[in-house]
């Protein structure tokens, strides 16, 4: 009876919300003429922009983008944390299975960049090193769905991804891509019952990206070995 | 410590029949507590009479003074200031601990909800930790408020849920399932209390006032959720591991004999951060938020997802939902 109660006035609110959901704070794509001039990439200048607005200690975040199918009450503005390397806002980040830094970043890969073999659809190495390049991925979901690299890679640039209809997205909206296939799941995140919440209950609504317990390559979550047990010992006896 | 029995307490509290009662023998108390002090001031100014160094003597005093306090909701704006500032003089004269004691009261507007995702858990127990470390459980009588059931797949028996598992998680075929205080909206344990010790605040949390405690366990014997926790001994937490940030009605010192129970991590939540179970929870089954905010996390996933109680037939209106994907 309550819970019914509570869902139409959920219902209700959340469409005047909902209209009001602006798609804001895209840098790269306000850089991008600024890009050409400079000479500086636009994912420089994306992280430049994005750092000068952020205060110290503050969680990196990106506006989530609106994403298909996320019409029903889960369509609220929300942030996505950025994964970054060291300890942010009190958020150690030391949650889920994956190690690999590439969901939801905001810099662009520097270390190996892809380009340094993957120059537009011409790969520099030759095949028998692809192993080697690749060797901390292990394809678990593109070898079970049938997927290629292209099919969330875009082809023309490594670095980027592409979603079905070939808009090529960042990295830091991976979760956009996901949510092609997994909808159900992103309606779910975008409403809140999937996936985590940072930075408190009030204020800001700050959510982890699908890379941040998910590994993009082998999603299925790992087991691992659990915090201590309790000691009931006694309240067991006395059932038994 | 005047008290003119009739004034109105900082919450409007009017209901509970020992609140309403005069306050005459504590008054008196209080009384002989200043005059314990002035005397043993008076007795450290004249002559080394006793044996005891001005901090053991600052110590008597303070625990007289602690002994004759009054209900945490009949203190004035006042007295409370001066009952913090003892608790935690005492915590440093007794274990050199340098804490911090909040009062915040409810914001209003608020009442807080919890859903548990039973599809999401994958019984790591992180949130257990993270509730020891945070609440300053007892580390000798390893005091746990939050259990993780673990139990097979294809039906809810709690009674043989295993509570103790010890191996790899998510084990294949089993699913978990967390209890902790559920802060019903009509909580059994409120009523039997014999001296109000325990009461229900505006933004719905069960809180106990750890002074005004007897320790007759029979709120534990009411509560049909096993959420509570008694205090055989004083709670024991090492000292590098003490959280500093404490709530009078949370996760301040228990001394022995009284009850203590989940607050939804109070000294957090009311400063509009997560309690320490949800944000250590690795696989985000828990959510938590205002259930009176229609924009809330809680309220989508009360409107969006198949739901279910514990043990609702008993009517207590627990606020603690359970969900699966």
């Amino acid at each position: 009876m309550w819970t019914r109660l509570v869902n139409g006035v959920v219902c209700l609110a959340v469409v005047g919300i909902a209209s009001g959901c602006v798609d804001e704070q895209r840098p790269e794509r306000e850089t991008a003429a600024l890009a050409a001039d400079t000479g500086l990439t636009d994912i420089d200048l994306a992280v430049a922009a994005f750092n000068a607005q952020r205060q110290p200690g503050e969680l990196p975040t990106v506006q989530a983008a609106p994403v298909d199918r996320w019409a029903g009450p889960g369509a609220r503005p929300f942030e996505v944390a950025v994964r970054t390397s060291k300890q942010e806002a009190g958020h150690p980040r030391r949650f889920g299975s994956i190690t690999l830094e590439t969901a939801l970043r905001i810099r662009p890969v520097s270390q190996y960049p892809c380009t340094s073999c993957h120059f537009g659809r011409t790969v520099v190495m030759t095949d028998d090193r692809i192993d080697d390049a690749h060797q901390n991925i292990q394809p678990v979901h593109p070898e079970e769905t049938g997927a290629l690299c292209s099919t969330c890679h875009s082809a023309d640039n490594v670095e980027r991804l592409a979603l079905a209809q070939g808009e090529p997205v960042t990295l830091t909206e991976s979760y956009r891509l996901c949510a092609q296939c997994h909808f159900q799941q992103a309606e779910a995140w975008a409403g809140g019952a999937h996936g985590k919440r940072l930075d408190g209950w009030q204020g800001r609504r700050v959510v982890m990206g699908c890379g941040d317990c998910h590994d993009p390559h082998s999603p299925a979550i790992q087991q691992r070995i659990p915090f201590r047990a309790p000691e009931l010992e006694r309240a067991r006896t006395t059932h038994e | 410590m005047s008290d003119d029995g009739n004034s109105v307490t900082p919450d409007g509290a009017e209901d509970g029949t020992v609140l309403q009662k005069p306050v005459d023998r504590r008054g008196a108390l209080g009384m002989l507590a200043a005059g314990v002090a002035a005397g043993a001031a008076a007795a450290s100014a004249c002559r080394p009479l006793n044996a005891a160094t001005p901090e053991e003597r600052e110590l008597r005093v303070l625990e007289w003074q602690e002994f004759t306090q009054k209900h945490y909701r009949r203190m004035t704006d006042a007295e409370r200031a001066e009952t913090i500032q003892r608790i935690e003089r005492l915590a440093k004269i007794r274990h050199d601990e340098d804490v911090t004691i909040a009062t915040t009261d409810a914001q209003p507007g608020v009442l807080f909800g919890y859903a548990f995702n039973i599809s999401k858990c994958k019984g790591y127990r992180n949130c257990i930790e993270a509730c020891i470390n945070e609440n300053n459980l007892d580390r000798a009588s390893d005091t746990q408020y939050i259990r993780i059931f673990e139990m097979e797949d294809g039906g809810i028996n709690l009674e043989e849920a295993d509570a103790t598992y010890q191996h790899e998680v998510p084990a294949e075929g089993h699913f978990y399932l967390g209890t902790q205080c559920f802060q019903c909206a009509n909580p059994p344990c409120v009523p039997v209390c014999p001296v109000g010790a325990t009461w229900q605040e505006p933004d719905g949390i069960v809180v106990i006032d750890y002074n005004w405690c007897v320790g007759c366990r029979a709120c534990m014997a009411a509560c049909p959720y096993w959420a509570r926790r008694f205090n055989w001994a004083q709670a024991e937490v090492p000292l590098n591991e003490v959280n500093p940030n404490q709530h009078y009605l949370g996760n301040r010192a228990r001394k022995k004999g009284v009850v203590e129970k989940c607050t939804f991590c109070i000294h957090r939540t009311r400063k509009g951060q997560l309690p320490a179970c949800v944000a250590a929870c690795p696989p985000g089954a828990r959510v938590f938020g205002n259930l009176l905010d229609p924009d809330s996390e809680i309220r989508w996933v009360l409107a969006n997802k198949h739901l279910f109680r514990l043990k609702e037939e008993l009517a207590t209106e627990p606020r603690y939902w359970y969900f699966s994907d």
